[in-house]
């Protein structure tokens, strides 16, 4: 037991940053949960960082302004091969995806061959630290996903094709650097999955109540238990996704026909 | 969610620590933990954050981190950019003025004169880190000047202590220069023989006991080996009588095992620090461990 983390101004900002990315990333899950292609939040993240390392690569300075842009362009450019992909080979979608992720994850390993400090940035950029955020880094990632956000809102129905994965290709550039890969994966993906046999506003509220009450005690833990915040929150998210089967208004839809709620939208 | 930010507030209101007279210092790595331990005793309050298992290069972030760097008075780590991966964003979500610079920021790095310091920084050279080799705590004689120094900051801080800190630095000191003694004697035999090091963190050890690196796991600091340069190591540590390839307790010992099964020189895991093994309690003890380690080889 240790007390002394429970502080706070220690904890709020990491709050806040996880706030920040469960707004855009469980409507964004929804979808990605519906058309079955839960891994492309890895092979987006994966080739932002290669942008990066291409970047760096090519002689651009490592701190600053031109990474982000980097990180954000190669996520767009990979935006648009997925959706490419996702029109000419609906059905390969899913494989097509995880091959670009390990193209991804190797073509980074082969271009740092000779640059230790780059397979720093790299982690960097896969590994954000929720605790690390800092004040500048929440209000650039609130503005952006409060645009991310009106955009979903606006084209609600609609978020197909390119404007789809563009947007998710942005949100998850900004998450991960923020919180984490492994965060943004159960952050994305968790809420959505406790929620599947749900609709429409009921289920927005349910998942993010999952999501918030699964971030508040993760952090809560990890600073009484002394554990590292991002795993520690991973798990309270799964707890608590499970622990919502308990209440009856997100068990009344029958877990096989959820099964199959899921299926038949990944059909539409 | 109001609610439980309240709560929050409660509880962190009803559980803080009554102010606490002692001098709280924050160790970044278990030898300055210890050396904290033989120079105040219980005079002081020790938080250390990393543990001899674990890579100093990188910290996972822990809540407890950040409210211990708050209440620090004096922070004790390696710098010369060792801990460069993380200690920059603790020290600046913790916000804590008296630890950032100044007399409450001692870096054991830079109280002695540390070797392989480049002339200019290449990044094409590797991992290499500017203010020279960072892993100054195995050279027995740049951890005396680092206790001389580390005992005039604690003085510095809490005067109210400085006899405590200068009886029990001259204690120390005794019981440090008897033991080099012990350990030179000891490993008397050591000197001259080669070793093949994992990464370059051994080399204020070996030119302490006049031992020699001739290779690396790692051909330059921090990057992965290639197979051109593994098959030229089978050769260079065949040929060059080398007597152990040596790790570090948190590396991954693959690397050493798989050079080991080629070329039959002994793998050899060392402590590092602190806490690397059973016998490394202190830094007595991790001075005892690593010469009885290396000196195990030899027979």
């Amino acid at each position: 037991m240790n007390w002394d983390g429970l502080d706070l101004s220690i904890l709020l900002p990491a709050c806040l940053a996880g706030l920040i990315v469960l707004a855009t990333h469980v409507p964004l899950g929804t979808r990605v949960l519906a058309r079955g292609i839960i891994f492309i939040d890895l092979a987006i993240a994966q080739i932002a960082a290669l942008g990066v390392i291409l970047a760096q690569f090519l002689g651009m300075d490592e701190h600053g302004f031109g990474v982000q842009i980097a990180a954000g362009v190669a996520a767009l450019l990979g935006a648009a091969l997925l959706s490419a992909t996702d029109k000419r080979w609906p059905d390969f979608q899913e494989p097509l995806i995880g091959t670009l992720f390990v193209l991804a994850a190797t073509g980074g390993i082969l271009l740092l061959a000779n640059n230790p400090h780059g397979g720093e940035h790299l982690k960097d950029l896969l590994v954000g630290q929720i605790l690390w955020v800092s004040p500048g880094q929440l209000w650039t990632a609130a503005i952006a996903s409060a645009v991310l956000l009106a955009v979903i809102a606006w084209r609600s129905g609609k978020l197909a094709g390119f404007s789809f994965y563009a947007v998710f290709a942005l949100a998850i550039t900004i998450s991960v650097q923020l919180i984490g890969v492994y965060l943004v994966f159960a952050s994305l993906i968790v809420p959505a999955l406790a929620t599947v046999g749900m609709h429409g506003r009921q289920r927005l509220v349910a998942a993010y109540t999952i999501g918030i009450v699964g971030y508040v005690s993760g952090l809560v833990l990890s600073a009484i238990l002394d554990l590292p915040s991002g795993a520690m929150i991973v798990w309270t998210l799964a707890i608590c996704g499970v622990l919502a089967q308990l209440l009856p208004t997100v068990r009344r839809s029958h877990p096989a026909r959820s099964a199959n709620v899921g299926i038949a939208r990944n059909d539409a | 969610m109001r609610k439980m930010l309240l709560w929050m507030i409660v509880v962190t209101f009803a559980i803080s620590s009554p102010v606490q007279a002692k001098l709280r210092v924050f160790a970044c790595e278990p030898e300055w933990g210890s050396l904290l331990a033989e120079l105040a005793g219980d005079a002081i309050t020790v938080d250390v954050a990393t543990s001899a298992l674990q890579d100093v290069h990188v910290v996972e972030a822990r809540p407890s981190l950040i409210a211990k760097m708050r209440q620090a008075d004096l922070l004790v780590c390696s710098g010369a950019q060792l801990e460069i991966g993380w200690l920059p964003q603790l020290l600046m979500q913790a916000g804590n003025a008296k630890v950032s610079s100044g007399a409450g920021n001692f870096m054991a790095a830079s109280q002695v004169m540390t070797l392989e310091k480049p002339a200019s920084v290449d990044r094409s050279a590797g991992d290499v880190h500017p203010d020279g080799n960072p892993h100054v705590q195995l050279d027995p004689y740049r951890v005396l000047a680092i206790s001389k120094a580390l005992a005039a900051r604690l003085a510095e801080l809490d005067a109210a202590n400085a006899a405590t800190y200068q009886q029990r630095l001259g204690d120390f000191e005794a019981r440090w220069q008897a033991a080099i003694k012990v350990w030179e004697a000891k490993a008397a035999p050591l000197k001259g023989k080669a070793v093949v090091v994992h990464h370059s963190s051994w080399i204020y050890l070996l030119q302490w006991l006049g031992m020699h690196e001739i290779g690396s796991l790692e051909p330059k600091p921090g990057v992965p080996p290639t197979s051109a340069h593994l098959s030229s190591l089978v050769d260079v540590t065949k040929s060059g009588a080398a007597i152990a390839i040596i790790s570090a307790a948190y590396q991954d010992s693959k690397p050493g095992e798989w050079l080991s099964g080629r070329t039959g020189v002994p793998a050899l895991v060392l402590p590092f620090t602190v806490g690397g093994d059973d016998q490394a309690r202190d830094l007595f003890g991790l001075y005892d461990s690593t010469l009885d380690k290396l000196l195990g080889v030899l027979k």
